[in-house]
C-alpha cells in the first residue's frame, strides 16, 4: 500500500534522483562508453528505488536481489539504444525493473507470459525520450500520492493490481469477483484522476 | 476510435496490460505517428514512472551494490579484490604450513589445487566479463513465463561465442550433465559443451570462438560423456 505520507526514506531517494537529474545525460554517455565507474553511479542513483519497487512486487528479498541485478544488467546491455540527450533514464530503469518483477511473478504463479513480447517492446529505451524535466521529482510524487489517497478502496486496489502485480482487467475481475465492466470503470476513472493531477502539475 | 476515446487506455497499454480491439487501435494510431497519441503515450509513461517510484523505500543490502557493480566487470575493483583474496589465502596456507610441522603432502596438494581452482575460476569470470563488456554482445533471457524453473540469460557475441548464466538448475543424477547446443537456422543442433550446476543450482558456461549471429541456443540433459545430438527434451532455449 502507498503510505499515508511521503516517508522520509522515499523522499530522500527521490530527492537524490531529482538533484542529479541533470547529470543523467552525462551518466548515459559514460554508460555507453563503458566507463568503469558508470554502473556504480547508476546504482547509487537508482538502486534504492529499484530495490524498493521490486521487493514491493515480489515480496522475497532473495528473488528481489536477483531481479535488481538483472535489471541493471539489462539496462547496461541495452544502453547503446538509449538517446543520451533526449532520454529519461529514471523512468526507463523503473520500467525495466517492473517488467523483470512481472516476468518473475508470472513464472512463479503459472500465469501465461502472453505479454512478454509486449513488455520487451514497451521497455525499449527509444520509448523513453522527450519527457519533461524532472519526471521523477518530489513534487510529482507528492501530487500523485495525494491523488491516490482520494481514490475509493476499489480504485486503489485495481491500480495496485495493475502496477504491482501486472494483472489485466480480465484477471482483476476474476481476482475481485466483479463484472469486467465494473473493473474497467474503476481502472479508467482511477488512472484519469492520477494523470490529471500530474498533467495539471506540468501545466502550472 | 478517436484519439480522445483512447485517452484513458494509454497507461494500461504502456504497462502491457491492454489487449483486444483497444490495443490494436492504439498501435494503429501510434503506427501512423499521430502526435496527439504519441503525447498521450509519453504522458502515460510519465504517470507510470511516478507511480512505480512510490513503493515504500527500503534500503538494499550493501552486498547487492557490490554484486551489481561486479556483474558488469568493474575490473579494477574485482580483480584487486580477488588478487588480495588469493594473496591472503596463500599467506594463510604458508603460515599454517610453517606452524604445523605435521602437514602432509596430501594437504599441500589440496591447497595447491584450491589455488589453481581459484585461478581457473578467475580466468573464466574474466572471460565472461569480456563478453558482457562488448557493445555487440546481445542478450536473450529464458525462464520468465515458462513452467520450468531454470532462469537466466544467454549472451551472444559473433566474435567471441556464447555465454550462459543460469540459476535454479535442478541437481542431476550421477552420470548426467547439462549440454548446450547451438542450432543454426534450418540446421541440426551442434554440441556446445558440457557443464554441471553448482551447489546452489547456478552455472556459468562459455562456448568460445566465432558463432553465427542468428542461432538458437538450447540446453538439454545428457550422459556426462556428452552426446553428438540431443537425446532429451530441451530444458530451456533462447533465439537470437
Amino acid at each position: 500500500m502507498l503510505a499515508g505520507f511521503i516517508p522520509v526514506s522515499l523522499g530522500l531517494a527521490l530527492l537524490q534522483v531529482a538533484l542529479r537529474f541533470k547529470d543523467d545525460a552525462d551518466l548515459a554517455r559514460r554508460l555507453q562508453a563503458r566507463d568503469a565507474g558508470a554502473m556504480r553511479d547508476l546504482y547509487d542513483r537508482y538502486g534504492r528505488l529499484v530495490y524498493s519497487l521490486i521487493l514491493r512486487m515480489v515480496r522475497n528479498s532473495g528473488a528481489a536481489e536477483d531481479l535488481v541485478q538483472e535489471t541493471f544488467l539489462r539496462v547496461w546491455n541495452r544502453m547503446q539504444a538509449f538517446d543520451q540527450e533526449r532520454g529519461a533514464l529514471g523512468p526507463w530503469v523503473l520500467a525495466v525493473a517492473r517488467n523483470r518483477a512481472i516476468d518473475y511473478l508470472r513464472s512463479t504463479d503459472g500465469r501465461m507470459a502472453a505479454g512478454a513480447l509486449d513488455l520487451d517492446r514497451l521497455e525499449h529505451p527509444a520509448q523513453f525520450c522527450d519527457f519533461e524535466d524532472r519526471a521523477l521529482s518530489l513534487d510529482r510524487a507528492r501530487r500523485l500520492k495525494d491523488a491516490f489517497e482520494k481514490l475509493t478502496p476499489n480504485q486503489k486496489t485495481v491500480v495496485e493490481l495493475a502496477y504491482y502485480e501486472g494483472l489485466s482487467q480480465t484477471e482483476m475481475a476474476e481476482r475481485m469477483q466483479q463484472p469486467l465492466g465494473t473493473v474497467k470503470t474503476w481502472v479508467r476513472s482511477a488512472l484519469k484522476v492520477l494523470r490529471e493531477q500530474l498533467t495539471e502539475a506540468a501545466a502550472v | 476510435m478517436t484519439c480522445e476515446e483512447l485517452r484513458d487506455s494509454y497507461e494500461l497499454y504502456s504497462l502491457g496490460l491492454l489487449d483486444g480491439e483497444e490495443k490494436r487501435e492504439i498501435e494503429e494510431h501510434l503506427g501512423r505517428d499521430c502526435p496527439r497519441c504519441r503525447k498521450h503515450f509519453k504522458d502515460a509513461l510519465g504517470v507510470n514512472a511516478v507511480m512505480l517510484s512510490q513503493a515504500h523505500a527500503v534500503v538494499p543490502p550493501s552486498r547487492l551494490r557490490r554484486r551489481v557493480i561486479a556483474s558488469v566487470g568493474n575490473e579494477r575493483a574485482v580483480w584487486g579484490w580477488l588478487a588480495a583474496l588469493v594473496a591472503a589465502s596463500m599467506l594463510i596456507v604458508a603460515m599454517w604450513l610453517g606452524l604445523e610441522k605435521r602437514t602432509s603432502d596430501r594437504e599441500l596438494t589440496e591447497a595447491r589445487q584450491a589455488l589453481q581452482q581459484t585461478a581457473a575460476e578467475r580466468a573464466r569470470l574474466e572471460q565472461a566479463f569480456g563478453f558482457l563488456n562488448q557493445p555487440e554482445t546481445r542478450q536473450v533471457n529464458f525462464g520468465p513465463g515458462q513452467p520450468a524453473q531454470p532462469r537466466g540469460n544467454f549472451f551472444l557475441n559473433p566474435r567471441m561465442g556464447v555465454l550462459l548464466i543460469a540459476s535454479n538448475l535442478p541437481a542431476l543424477p550421477a552420470g548426467r550433465a547439462y549440454e548446450m547446443w547451438v542450432i543454426p537456422k534450418g540446421g541440426a543442433p551442434r554440441p556446445a559443451g558440457l557443464f554441471q550446476s553448482g551447489p546452489q543450482g547456478t552455472a556459468l558456461h562459455i562456448l568460445p570462438g566465432t558463432v553465427d549471429p542468428n542461432v538458437t541456443v538450447a540446453v538439454t540433459v545428457e550422459p556426462e560423456s556428452g552426446s553428438p545430438s540431443p537425446t532429451s527434451a530441451v530444458l530451456f532455449a533462447g533465439g537470437f
